[in-house]
């Protein structure tokens, strides 16, 4: 179920809400736990299998890890095992065809397909899974001995298919115990409406554009940059949308999680925009992999070897294909590059830093989102004149001009602008008399705004989905 | 002050959220859209089955869309926000110009035209060739020939597209229309022309064809508002129309014989008039194959009609010059089959088709 339409808003999330604050504490995470289950099954059920044995695997894990914290071999064993199981699921359901085509190609061999379906949010809960057991082996955290609990965690709707990727230890505390105050709703309920207006009002809506790009038969190389600009925004406001609506949801059940989006379009470097973007899935491998692969201690090499590593999964992680394998390698030569090259010289400049950041990030996400290299070659290509193409077309010109709105309200709203004008209003005399209604009432407009769009259209893809 | 700006909050977003999802709940479910002329989706009947699959899930997202409290509104309050505040220029490729609702037809799609093209030679090479017929081509310019170009969205290269037509069809003598008609022959909401207002049309048509058009017709109008097919796609409140017929003596007498029915009936079907659809008054909307006799004809001509729906209105105007008026429709009767229904010996054949249909011809059998 996706949080952007009509049955989660006006079905599912008011009936969850009223039964959640209308039952006694001690049920509240069975009525978080059952609703996290309908949501999931809802429209692939049969996936519920895969989630509810992976979170037994890593329930009964992280007991075994806990009992035997003493006898080391046992315990490294028993996670062993745990991440393998993990591993395994997600590299069969995820990346079985796209090791096979890879050995296919390569040896000439005809090994049949498995078209395996991918089980929604699978890469979230996976990494939540492997994150917990490694945690109890390290002994940070106590094994979870309440399964309701453990699932609870896991499978966790507001975050349980676009993240952020929750730590346990994060959390474990509230999953205890946990209050939430008026004050927790009413921030929880706004967060979630700015999350929602991002996805609906802007995201959907740059969509649309990037359709009529990919259906058109009057490609131009100004149309390519567009499709790249709105590519880019989309994506961001796509999976930031989903990330704001996760935690405001996640407020309003008492929960804290950690941002996971800080305005990354304004970064001056790339090294700055991967601590802004996706903070959950970069400090994910950074404990998880980076650090227990060495990190940058020992010699140049192996940090360079610990660096590709972690970049190549990174790539991997985003999808199954070369395109995302090559994807998350550009982004380490840019970072050594930033490292070892020109990171100081680049932090000297103004303007250009910035146009650097955005502009080899538009050109990364047009290789992120191609369905093959080759696609994204021509594409590439096409943003640079090859193949003879026309600078301009007449539709491509009346899309300019039709979603320079939307280009702008985007641009905007990729930057702090808005947030920082908010603030600094509220410190304002005439701010500070402002009508209490005021907030509320915008708050109103945008969740009419956003159910008008969800009401007119069909148009309601998710990208994240496929991770 | 925060304090209240929290209960605030608090209070008109769980208003609105709990509102909507009770008013939802509890109002019955309308049957149709009037303005989408088209069933709304019903609760689906559950069943483990169809949960599992997926179907019932799917079902029940279309109902709940469909059926959302004042979702014509809220589909006002979209268009209004896309065109007012995004300063988009379109709405699902619906614009507004000249207080003229039209969507855009862009670009020239050359596949399409070629696959028309080839059917029409298929007909012409299987029934006509060798013949006496006379044949005609006439491509009616959509609304957007009148309204694009001038309001600034992307048009057909037309002059591409009507010589295209004509030298890949040399057999057939080419009809201009672009002359006879403007943007106010045709209705504001749809797509289709104006029967009140083609005489001028019909008479280019028929003169090229060396027949005649009755002088006077009485012009009749229906009693109910004529919502066009783009206020549905538009969702924005444009005033309704009204859809005017012409009569006369000729057109009073004609008899109509559908073949799909094997029934007879008038040249204007009030029982479609009362419809989702009242523009299928004219001829009874997409029939297969009709014929039209006029029982008062001072000639034994005869003309048959390739055509799509813009022939309904046009083709009873041109009843004086013709004993018999067949119109084929090959979206729906394959060409290839035309052979068991008509002989073509030395009628007049005219190719009537608007530009829409040519650009999205895949449905040309």
């Amino acid at each position: 179920m996706l949080f952007s339409s009509i049955p989660f808003l006006y079905y599912f999330l008011p009936l969850v809400l009223a039964v959640y604050f209308l039952v006694p504490r001690g049920a509240k995470n069975a009525v978080l736990f059952a609703s996290s289950l309908l949501f999931y099954a809802w429209g692939e059920p049969r996936f519920c299998v895969f989630m509810l044995l992976s979170i037994a695997q890593g329930y009964v894990f992280g007991r075994l890890i806990e009992k035997n914290r003493r006898r080391t071999k046992r315990s490294k064993l028993f996670l062993t095992a745990s991440v393998c199981l993990s591993l395994g699921l997600l590299g069969y359901c995820k990346y079985a065809d796209f090791f096979i085509s890879s050995l296919n190609a390569v040896t000439g061999a005809s090994i049949k397909l498995l078209h395996v379906a991918l089980p929604i949010g699978i890469s979230f809960y996976t990494f939540q899974i492997l994150s917990y057991v490694v945690d109890v082996y390290r002994g940070e955290v106590p094994a979870q001995k309440s399964f309701l609990k453990l699932g609870t965690y896991i499978a966790m709707f507001p975050q349980l298919i676009a993240g952020p990727i929750v730590r346990y230890a994060e959390i474990a505390p509230q999953l205890d115990s946990r209050e939430t105050t008026l004050e927790d709703v009413s921030s929880g309920a706004c967060r979630f409406v700015i999350g929602l207006s991002k996805k609906v009002l802007l995201a959907n809506v740059l969509y649309e554009l990037i359709t009529a790009f990919q259906q058109s038969r009057d490609l131009s190389v100004l149309y390519f940059w567009l499709y790249a600009v709105s590519f880019t925004l989309q994506l961001y406001f796509d999976f930031s949308g989903y990330s704001d609506m996760a935690i405001g949801l996640g407020r309003i059940f008492g929960f804290q999680f950690r941002e996971n989006f800080n305005y990354p379009y304004i970064s001056s470097s790339i090294t700055e925009f991967w601590r802004r973007w996706h903070i959950s899935l970069g400090s994910w491998f950074r404990d998880y992999v980076y650090i227990p692969l060495g990190g940058n201690r020992g010699s140049k090499a192996k940090w360079l070897r610990n660096i590709l590593v972690v970049w190549m999964l990174t790539g991997l992680w985003h999808g199954a294909s070369w395109n995302f394998v090559l994807w998350g390698l550009g982004f380490a030569v840019l970072l050594v590059a930033e490292k070892l090259v020109y990171g100081r010289l680049l932090e000297k400049t103004h303007v250009f830093k910035h146009v650097y950041v955005l502009l080899l990030v538009t050109l990364s996400f047009v290789l992120f989102n191609a369905d093959s290299v080759s696609e994204a070659v021509s594409q590439l290509g096409a943003m640079f004149g090859a193949d003879g193409l026309p600078l301009t077309s007449v539709e491509s010109v009346y899309y300019l001009k039709s979603y320079a709105g939307t280009f702008l309200f985007a641009v905007i709203g990729a930057t702090p602008l808005v947030s920082n004008a908010v603030s600094r209003f509220g410190k304002t005399s005439f701010g500070a008399r402002a009508p209490v209604f005021l907030q509320p009432l915008v708050m109103l407009v945008l969740l009419a705004a956003c159910t008008a769009f969800l009401v007119d259209g069909s148009f309601n893809p998710f990208l994240y989905f496929r991770f | 002050m925060q304090k209240n700006k929290t209960m605030g909050t608090v209070l008109l977003l769980g208003v609105f959220l709990f509102g909507f999802a009770v008013w939802g709940a509890l109002k019955p479910a309308d049957a149709q859209s009037q303005s989408e002329r088209r069933s709304l989706a019903q609760l689906p009947e559950f069943s483990l089955s169809a949960f599992a699959d997926g179907t019932w899930t799917g079902d029940f997202e279309s109902y709940t869309l469909d059926q959302f409290p004042l979702r014509e509104q809220f589909r006002t309050l979209k268009s209004l926000l896309s065109l007012g505040v995004y300063r988009q220029k379109d709405n699902h490729g619906v614009y507004l110009a000249d207080g003229f609702v039209s969507k855009l037809e862009y670009p020239l799609n050359e596949d399409s035209i070629r696959h028309a093209q080839e059917r029409f030679q298929f007909v012409y090479d299987t029934y006509l060739a060798g013949t006496d017929v006379k044949p005609y081509l006439a491509v009616i310019p959509d609304k957007n020939y009148y309204l694009a170009k001038q309001n600034g969205y992307p048009a057909l290269d037309y002059d591409a597209f009507f010589s295209s037509m004509r030298e890949s069809l040399p057999w057939a003598q080419s009809i201009d229309l672009t002359g006879s008609l403007t943007a106010d022959d045709y209705y504001r909401t749809d797509l289709h022309w104006r029967q009140d207002r083609l005489v001028p049309t019909a008479k280019t048509i028929a003169e090229a064809m060396g027949a005649s058009v009755e002088e006077q017709f009485e012009t009749q109008t229906l009693a109910r508002d004529y919502y066009g097919l783009y206020y549905g796609y538009a969702a924005l409140p444009v005033k309704p129309e009204t859809i005017s017929y012409l009569t006369s003596d000729t057109i009073d007498h004609a008899i109509v014989t559908n073949f799909e029915t094997n029934r007879t009936c008038a040249v204007y079907d009030m029982e479609k008039a009362a419809g989702k659809d009242p523009y299928e008054m004219f001829l009874s909307g997409s029939v297969s194959l009709l014929t039209i006799e006029n029982p008062n004809a001072k000639t034994d001509k005869e003309l048959v009609i390739f055509r799509d729906s813009f022939a309904s209105s046009l083709a009873p105007l041109l009843l004086d010059g013709y004993a018999k008026i067949t119109l084929v429709d090959i979206r729906y009767l394959p060409s290839a089959r035309l052979g068991s229904f008509l002989t073509f010996t030395d009628q007049d054949v005219l190719f009537l088709y608007s530009v829409n249909v040519l650009n999205n011809s895949e449905t040309i059998k």
